[in-house]
């Protein structure tokens, strides 16, 4: 998990890797299915395809998602999901977020 | 468009180390990475802001994202093509093409192909835009497992229903052997046939996260009654294409109007380039 680990008191840490807004975009979609094909990301973060495929490729990296090619037909398909370590991961770094926000009163 | 972003932009006579100990001269950043910085490396020389339009989606998932209402909002857009809703409206088209049959021809079984046909020729043509039209612009998805079990329940329900459904008309064919007077049978029929249009349609807009099926199980469940108590209460006989017209016309507005929208607001999306790899 790539974690800000700098700053002094009251600084918490947030997995750097998320945080970045497309891929919180990607993995918080993909968080409430189960798995999900390109066009659906697609749509649901308004990103471009290149975009996509760039933050699909560093988030493959870390481990928190699996893509799997595969036919329909004739027609490629990608199926993309979360990994079990890319659903905690998501889960802790909310966690960081909230705790992160908690000081701050309304 | 969307809301807008303000973005302090700066430049900074300086560096900071990344958590991975890479030295980033950062030229762009935002006043949450400037409060991060240590202040004795940061040498301000220049600002400027920027007003840049930010796509909703990608606000709405940057900002403590609910996921629960990501959830339902990803799985009520496929049922916002309008296409359930004209399927549902078309069915009672059909429905009421059988009535004219079994009238014209004084057939039951002429009717009840005729239905048949019409419902199977729906669902395929159903199922073939989803596909044809949907698919390209939504994308697709596999539900996590407590949608899943929602969509069984409603199969379910469906179920249930389609066998209650063949119940009461068995009732009906048997209701001089059962003691069961004609009369009675004319008034307890069509409020089965509400009943079990609000308690399927009612479930399905639970389960489907889908409000608006609350109203169609009133419409749909209207038909049984609309058909028949006038007849047999005033003997007055409304003709079934005007009974099921009637009810179906809201259900098939909303779903034309629904499909209308859906097209211009969802484009399809072009073939993504080699280099992504991401072939759909």
């Amino acid at each position: 998990m790539a974690t800000d680990d700098r700053g002094g008191a009251g600084q918490v840490g947030v997995d750097r890797l998320i945080h970045e807004p497309a891929r919180l975009a990607i993995m918080t979609n993909l968080f409430v299915v189960e798995s999900a094909n390109a066009t659906y990301l697609l749509q649901q973060t308004g990103l471009t395809w290149g975009n996509l495929g760039s933050h699909l490729v560093k988030l493959e990296a870390a481990g928190y998602l699996s893509t799997d090619k595969s036919f329909r037909g004739k027609q490629p398909q990608t199926t993309i999901a979360l990994t079990p370590v890319g659903r905690a991961a998501l889960l802790v770094y909310r966690r960081q977020l909230f705790a992160a926000l908690d000081p701050i009163s309304e | 468009m969307g809301r807008l972003v303000y973005s302090l932009n700066v430049s900074l006579d300086g560096f900071f180390e990344t958590s991975d100990k890479r030295l980033d001269y950062s030229r762009r950043t935002t006043p949450t990475s400037i409060r991060e910085l240590p202040l004795d490396r940061l040498c301000i020389t220049e600002y400027s802001v920027t007003k840049t339009p930010v796509d909703e989606r990608m606000t709405m998932a940057t900002q403590l994202p609910n996921l629960k209402a990501l959830e339902r909002q990803a799985f009520a857009k496929f049922y916002d093509d309008g296409l359930f809703d004209l399927l549902l409206g078309l069915m009672m088209i059909a429905l009421s093409l059988g009535a004219v049959i079994q009238d014209w021809l004084d057939s039951e079984s002429a009717a009840f192909a005729v239905m048949l046909a019409a419902a199977v020729a729906l669902v395929i043509s159903f199922k073939v835009l989803r596909v044809r039209l949907v698919r390209p612009r939504l994308g697709d998805f596999r539900p996590g497992p407590e949608r899943r079990h929602r969509i069984a329940a409603t199969r379910l329900a469906l179920l249930g229903s389609f066998v209650l459904g063949v119940v009461a008309f068995g009732v009906v064919g048997v209701a001089g052997g059962l003691g069961i007077s004609p009369a009675a049978v004319e008034v307890l029929l069509p409020l089965v046939w509400f009943v079990n249009a609000i308690v399927v349609l009612g479930i399905m807009a639970y389960l489907l996260d889908v409000p608006r099926f609350y109203f169609y199980g009133v419409l749909f469940g209207l038909v049984g009654p609309l058909l028949i108590w006038p007849d047999v209460l005033w003997d007055v006989r409304i003709p079934p294409p005007l009974a099921f017209g009637i009810l179906a016309a809201p259900i098939l507005a909303i779903g034309t109007w629904k499909l209308v929208r859906f097209l211009k607001i969802y484009p399809v999306h072009g073939a993504p380039e080699p280099e992504t790899n991401l072939g759909d």
